[in-house]
């Protein structure tokens, strides 16, 4: 299967293209101009990869968490895409990426997961390994990161917690599971959102209106 | 030749088609108005998720619309600035993903400059130049001499508040509502305008416009006329001062430029009373008026396709590498 995965969560977008042979990712360090480098940035890669955007069997977008708008404007892109060319979209988390990344390590049985946010907040979710499904994502105080065993810290070091990096090879695996059902109509495309997690002031409000 | 218009860059969602920069084909506007409402103010995170919820169906059906198929697009207009930038880059990134996939070009538009476009295309016609262009909305009051599509000499700005500002925070003030502007245009119908004596700020004063101490004038009012105060006067009497305040200075630049041609345009010239206003001066001055419709007035892409069309000679070459800007001169170089 030929996909193109665009994660914007972070300061510098990782891209990542694979198919039946393996995969090749990239790091740009985009800051905040991935807006402005989206279109160069899917070029570059499908070129790289030695793909034309019409080989794609699969477009991926990350969803998260991490920076709203870097989330959002992947989101929109792909979406549009997706829908023009009649391509098939999935949405991929970190916390899914993250859990692949363990199995692909041969770690079973229950696991924590912790992601820093804000200043001193994290999210935490559990699993149960090699099950993916996972708890919702928790917000809780940084400093009791730490306090519970078995937990991995994504993109994360503190004490008490084992540093988890995402790793290029486990999405690549995860992507080719069989155990998503990608978005193909409008209406399942729309469903395809960044995780919008994080409590901030926006969000109270948000709830408060919808 | 059509042009596909997006725009979203503050609470409103627009899709439109334009053919030839004068026929608007369709012209979609969904409004976030009902969820900001609440919060007496545009909150841009709030806004930017449903910049993303509405654009795609929005898309569709503004293609239903026009009877239009993706392949008859010729070229795409959005808006890159200025305006809010979580808002901006939905439209942005969602136009640079039909432009990558259509393989048209892609002109990034002002959103401003825009504006004065719309009062055109309302008239089915072509920007003719020379013009004094009018601008007044929520975040902005500027009056310009335009000499051509994207050539504009600033004449007059606001130190401090725009009008639509103005409106908003009067409004709350005196619990009317949100958005200030049709609030209070409703409750002055029929009020006296000469009723309550207000400032004209800048009288005399040359090119500048400043609108805070008008607020605080209609605060003094409400203070000082207490149980007495009549709501209906006091906007009348607040919006004859606004369009007082605006057509000195028009007046100032149409005696200078000797131009024929007046143009208003933005959210705020949709006031009946400073409508009027203009009207008799430009009748006064024998020069030609010309007002976008209510629809035109409000942020819309159909404006973002139709200046995108009368510009796209001048958008940079690498249009696809242009991010969104907060803030944009009108007429100034696309920052990079
Ligand atoms: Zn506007």
């Amino acid at each position: 299967m030929k996909y193109l995965f665009i994660d914007a969560s972070e300061n510098s977008t990782f891209a990542q293209t694979g198919n039946a042979a393996g995969f090749r990712s990239q790091v740009f360090a985009t800051d905040r101009n991935f807006a402005a480098r989206i279109t160069n940035i899917c070029d570059e890669m499908l070129q790289n990869a030695n793909m034309t955007f019409a080989d794609l069997d699969l477009l991926v977008v990350c969803t998260g968490p991490g920076s709203l708008t870097g989330l959002r404007v992947a989101a929109a892109f792909l979406r549009t895409a997706a829908m023009l060319a009649n391509k098939p979209l999935v949405g991929i988390s970190i916390f899914d990426w993250s859990l692949q990344t363990l199995i692909e390590k041969n770690i079973s049985g229950r696991v924590r997961l912790v992601m820093p946010t804000l200043i001193d907040k994290a999210f935490s979710i559990n699993a149960e390994l090699p099950d993916l499904n996972h708890s919702q994502p928790e917000l809780i105080e940084r400093t009791t990161a730490g306090a519970q065993p078995d937990t991995y810290g994504i993109r994360f070091s503190y004490p008490g917690v084992i540093s988890l990096q995402p790793e290029p090879a486990a999405l690549h695996k995860l992507i080719n599971l069989d155990c998503h059902s990608p978005a193909r109509s409008l209406p399942e495309i729309l469903n395809i959102l960044p995780l919008y997690v994080i409590p901030s002031q926006a969000e109270r409000k948000f709830k408060e209106a919808s | 030749m059509i042009t596909l218009g997006i725009e979203s860059s503050c609470d409103d969602t627009s899709v439109a088609l334009v053919k030839d920069g004068v026929e608007v084909l369709a012209s979609l506007v969904s409004s976030q108005i009902e969820i900001h409402r609440r919060f007496g103010g545009v909150v841009p995170e709030v806004a930017s998720r449903k910049h993303l919820e509405a654009i795609l169906p929005l898309l569709n059906e503004a293609m239903t619309a026009a009877r239009c198929e993706f392949k008859d697009i010729d070229q795409i207009a959005v808006t890159a600035g200025p305006g809010l930038l979580g808002p901006l880059l939905i439209g942005l990134s969602t136009a640079k993903a039909l432009a990558w996939q259509l393989k048209v070009p892609m002109i990034p538009v002002n959103h401003i400059e825009a504006h004065l476009t719309a009062s055109f295309l309302a008239a089915g016609r072509k920007p003719e130049f020379p013009y004094l262009g009018l601008i007044v909305s929520g975040g902005n009051s500027n009056l310009v001499y335009v000499t051509g599509p994207r050539q504009f000499k600033c004449l007059a700005q606001t130190l401090d508040d725009a009008p639509g500002e103005l409106f908003d925070k009067v409004a709350r003030h005196l619990n009317l509502g949100y958005p200030g502007g049709p609030v209070i245009q409703k409750t002055g119908e029929g009020g006296d305008p000469k009723r309550y004596r207000l400032p004209r700020p800048m009288a005399g004063k040359g090119y500048v416009f400043s609108f805070s101490g008008l607020k605080t004038a209609v605060m003094r009012v409400v203070e000082q006329e207490g149980d007495r105060l009549n709501m209906s006067d006091l906007c009348a009497s607040l919006q004859q001062a606004v369009a007082d305040s605006f057509a000195e200075k028009v007046e100032m630049a149409l005696n200078e430029t000797r131009t024929r041609r007046l143009v208003m345009a933005g959210g705020v010239a949709a006031n009946r009373p400073l409508r009027e206003k203009m009207q008799q001066l430009a009748d006064a001055h024998k020069a030609e008026l010309l007002l976008p419709t209510i629809h035109l007035c409000t942020d819309n892409a159909a404006m973002i396709a139709a200046h995108g069309y009368f510009t796209a000679a001048e958008a940079p070459a690498n249009s696809l590498e242009v991010n969104a800007v907060a803030s944009w001169e009108m007429g100034g170089p696309h920052n990079f």
